[in-house]
């Protein structure tokens, strides 16, 4: 009787012989077939890395592009010993390098080992002349990543760093070879995935003397994808002109499509630095210089911001309904916490006199704002602070971390074990104290203030009209946000206001500055603000690091950005 | 004693295990000799420690093994759960558990625990009697450790699940119509487990038919081991000699491509040897399952069975084409502990089903 017992024995002695067959198939049949391919190793692998996709601005152009890099390539297996001292002549590297380039690890066996990458032409003209005494060593174009824009976008466009062996261990060998380049900051870090594109190759049956016989097999690389920026490369270059020299970062959003027009740190470094092997030397200098040019200022660094953070302790007060704009307190150029204690002084050291909301911002009086303190606890200025944005991560496509600091009691708590004394209220209600905050968390507030409450979140990736749901708006009665930006345009239009020197011609412009107390150096100086007052278009930042007083050294170039922007955005007027 | 431990012993099973050991170290020395790592001693030690298991499993029968066959069970899905979590990922699979000085493979451990709890519940239920029920949880048994697998990734081991479930279940009497029903979910449930898998996994497959597709990743690998065991002709290059697995052509030459060494440097008198020592150890096994009566041990030594000769069929079949590539060892002859001590643990049930054979 066939049982399923002997069922199963028929099936596996069944499927032994085909594996036999199978076996007699490739050994015996074709076995000299591939015996012929293996003798000299007939089948070369040659790699194709995949053009990497690049960077645009608004108008399409390009930040960061490729050039073609003539690299001087050698399959060690194909070597004699003559070569190295010849080769090592040529391209004026020691032969121990040469030899070291030759021997480093290498994806598979016979695949080509790059001795120099980016020859000059001549040089890889010469070597070509010379090939016949330089046998296994070619010359090969692939594309190099180029910046043709330098420092201009730097922070914002990243740079790009070859593979670590540990990370190519744990890469997909599809997209990544050996020597390939890696996005190591800023965009080209973020979209990687998408800039690079799938690496092909060849696989080539080669005669005795290397010749190619025939391809094997083929698939050409991809490209990988372009990225379009929301940057105006001509506004970030004359922005970038500026703060030439200082340490300082000015952002600009488009409040319309809330991408960043611009978005610029000084100072800054050239990326192309990063790709060339070459420069190694500047790429040291740039990594040890005190300046810290790799530093983004405008995402990765928290400051004090003075009285830029008045705008916050202002809302609480209202929308809490602790005062109205008509609010009058009396500035007699200092202020006392109780009878006994040490006095605070305003900036006007003779005083303000009485003054309602607006006036106090329009002169960012100090003593006003200590008088809103009294009345306010920390945990409710810092749910304002959070609500604005403050301290909240960004979704930047570069940067998602929130570097700033908003301190509350339960922060205090965790981290010097001590309770909040009142004092600390009113330091933290000017914007000085623990409070950290970055340039752009302050662009974003201001945006949202412009906006009427909507919820900001500045980009830097063109993004496709579906993409853009309507956001939320913060829990902020709108009339106490039109009473800011009314006390906003005092600032910059009253004769008494503080942003005075950033007044422009065009249009009614609406900001605050900032002064923010940085001992023993000198202060740091801010300003934000929207404009035009009526339909804003775009919201913006001005940072200096010690730049002394805001309404002076940022109001001065708030005014000439706006100068740039009407320059290129405004159609002149016939 | 003596005498009553030899008839224990199964002969040919015995000496097909130490030809194929031995045929394994070496191979993996040919394959490794240029290379630091010592495996063929480490092997050596390997190999002694599986033998002992191999002899020293029939002195306490199956039978315990199926008693606890439910806390091993627990125990190889808490290490496959473990491993998820704690595992060092090579390759970018997460698949070995470091304790101290030594990696295991929970994977390994985890086809023998779905084994003996799938026979053990099996062989509990009468084939006649609520068949429905029995076979879902029977299948549920093998789904869970399978989806762990497959999550790690190594979809090769998870794909040896399957034979050995079907061999099992058509062993304890299964009805045609579930085998048939399975079959058809299986082959329906594809493009599914396809969503599931990941970038490398599919390109794998999509490679294995059409291999230009990817000329420099897996395609080069199924291309190079075909040429190296190809190259070996019918009198192979001579031990020590093969040129392509010597330079490194192949990958992982001496663990899951020792055969691509075997076939070189042997040729297909080589190879034919171990398909037939392979052979005459399926023979033994099934010699055994005909002269037991009792349905777990003939469900047991069925799963061995099919354990192994998918083991055998997706190794050798990858390394001329006829199979995708998988990280899938050669029983037996690949180096690595888990993978060999496993096998003789099977082998060992084996053995102590035929030491309580029916002698009549």
């Amino acid at each position: 009787m066939f049982t399923r017992f002997h069922f199963f024995q028929t099936f596996v002695f069944i499927l032994m012989m085909l594996l036999g067959l199978g076996l007699f198939q490739t050994q015996v049949f074709r076995g000299s077939y591939y015996y012929e391919l293996s003798k000299r190793n007939r089948v070369r692998l040659i790699p194709l890395e995949a053009p990497r996709g690049r960077v645009l601005d608004q108008k399409e152009r390009l930040l960061a592009a490729n050039r073609p890099s003539y690299n001087v390539i050698a399959i060690p297996e194909d070597i004699t010993p003559e070569v190295y001292p010849r080769l090592s002549k040529l391209l004026g590297m020691p032969e121990k390098e040469v030899r070291r380039r030759m021997s480093a690890g290498r994806e598979y066996p016979f695949a080509p080992a790059v001795i120099r990458e980016d020859i000059p032409q001549e040089l890889a003209f010469l070597i070509e002349e010379r090939r016949p005494e330089l046998p296994g060593v070619s010359v090969r174009v692939a594309g190099i990543r180029y910046y043709p824009y330098g420092e201009t976008a730097s922070h914002v466009i990243g740079y790009i760093g070859a593979i670590s062996p540990r990370e190519y261990d744990g890469m997909d060998r599809d997209r990544f070879g050996m020597s390939s380049q890696i996005g190591r900051a800023g965009i080209e870090r973020a979209f990687d995935d998408d800039l690079r594109g799938w690496r092909g190759g060849q696989q080539i049956e080669v005669d005795a003397r290397g010749q190619r016989v025939r391809i094997l097999s083929d698939r050409k690389p991809e490209a990988g994808s372009d990225i379009t920026l929301t940057l105006d490369l001509e506004f970030q270059k004359k922005i970038m002109d500026m703060v030439k020299g200082l340490h300082a970062s000015i952002a600009v959003l488009d409040l319309e499509t809330e991408g960043l027009l611009a978005l610029a740190s000084a100072p800054a470094y050239d990326p192309n630095i990063f790709v060339s092997p070459s420069s190694s030397e500047q790429r040291l200098h740039v990594l040890k210089d005190g300046n810290s040019p790799m530093l983004d200022r405008g995402i990765n660094a928290a400051y004090p911001p003075g009285s830029i953070f008045k705008l916050v302790t202002a809302l609480a007060a209202l929308d809490l309904g602790k005062i109205t704009p008509q609010t009058r307190f009396r500035c007699a150029g200092s202020f006392k916490l109780a009878p006994k204690s040490k006095p605070v002084r305003c900036w006007l050291h003779e005083g303000h006199g009485s003054l309602n909301l607006y006036e106090a911002l329009e002169r960012s009086c100090n003593v006003y704002f200590l008088n809103l303190a009294k009345k306010l606890t920390p945990d409710e200025i810092a749910h304002y602070a959070h609500e604005l944005g403050l301290g909240e991560p960004l979704r930047l496509e570069i940067s998602r971390v929130a570097p700033g600091l908003i301190p509350d009691l339960a922060w205090k708590k965790a981290r010097f074990n001590l309770p909040w004394y009142q004092g600390e209220t009113l330091n933290m209600a000017i914007g000085q104290g623990y409070l950290l905050v970055t340039p752009v968390e302050i662009l974003r507030l201001t945006s949202i203030i412009a906006k009427n409450g909507k919820v900001v979140e500045p980009h830097l990736v063109v993004q496709d009209g579906t993409a853009m749901p309507e956001t939320a708006r913060v829990a902020i009665r709108e009339e106490n946000l039109g009473a800011i930006k009314k006390a906003m345009l005092q600032v910059v239009e009253s004769d008494y206001g503080t942003g005075q020197l950033a007044r422009v011609d065009f249009d009614k412009l609406a900001g605050k500055t900032g002064t923010a107390q940085a001992p023993p150096q000198k202060a740091h100086s801010w300003m934000t603000g929207f404009f035009p007052y009526k339909n804003p278009k775009i919201a913006f930042v001005v940072f200096v690091e010690h730049g002394g007083s805001g309404g002076i050294t940022s109001a001065r170039l708030v005014k000439q950005m706006l100068e740039a922007w009407r320059d290129l955005h405004v159609a002149p007027v016939a | 004693m003596l005498r009553r431990w030899l008839n224990g012993i199964h002969f040919p099973l015995f000496f097909s295990v130490v030809a194929l050991a031995a045929i394994g170290i070496l191979f993996i020395y040919s394959a490794s000799y240029r290379d630091p790592g010592n495996y063929e001693a480490k092997q050596v030690f390997w190999i002694l420690m599986g033998l002992a298991v191999l002899i020293g499993v029939p002195f306490i029968g199956y039978r315990p093994f199926l008693s606890i066959s439910y806390p091993f069970y627990i125990f190889t899905l808490i290490l496959l759960v473990l491993v998820d979590f704690f595992g060092s990922k090579v390759l970018g699979a997460q698949r070995w558990l470091t304790l101290g000085p030594i990696a295991i493979q929970p994977s390994e451990f985890a086809k023998v625990g779905a084994l003996l709890a799938g026979v053990n519940f099996l062989g509990s239920h009468h084939p006649w009697e609520g068949q429905t029920r029995t076979v879902s949880v029977a299948l549920l048994l093998l789904a869970v450790p399978l989806f762990l697998i497959v999550k790690q990734p190594d979809l090769g081991t998870a794909l040896l699940f399957i034979p050995m479930s079907i061999v099992m279940l058509f062993l304890w009497g299964v009805r045609k119509r579930f085998l048939i029903a399975g079959l058809s979910a299986l082959v329906l449930a594809t493009p599914l487990v396809w969503g599931f898998l990941k970038a490398y996994q599919k390109k794998r497959l999509m490679v294995f038919l059409n291999p230009s597709l990817d000329p420099l990743g897996s395609g080069y690998t199924a291309l190079q081991s075909k040429i190296a065991v190809g190259s070996g002709g019918f009198w192979g290059k001579g031990y020590l000699a093969g040129t392509q697995t010597q330079l490194h052509f192949v990958p992982e030459h001496h663990t899951d491509f020792i055969f691509c060494v075997i076939g070189e440097e042997l040729g297909f008198l080589g190879s034919l040897l171990v398909l037939c020592l392979y052979g005459f150890l399926f023979h033994s096994i099934f010699l055994i399952m005909q002269h037991t009566t009792d349905v777990k041990a003939k469900m047991l030594c069925g799963g061995v069975l099919a354990l192994l000769f998918s083991h055998v069929v997706i190794n050798v079949g990858m390394t001329i084409g006829l199979m995708p590539i998988a990280g899938v060892p050669l029983p037996l002859v690949s180096y690595g502990g888990s993978s060999f001590i496993m096998t003789c643990l099977c082998l060992g049930l084996v053995l102590s089903v035929y030491k309580e054979r029916s002698i009549f």
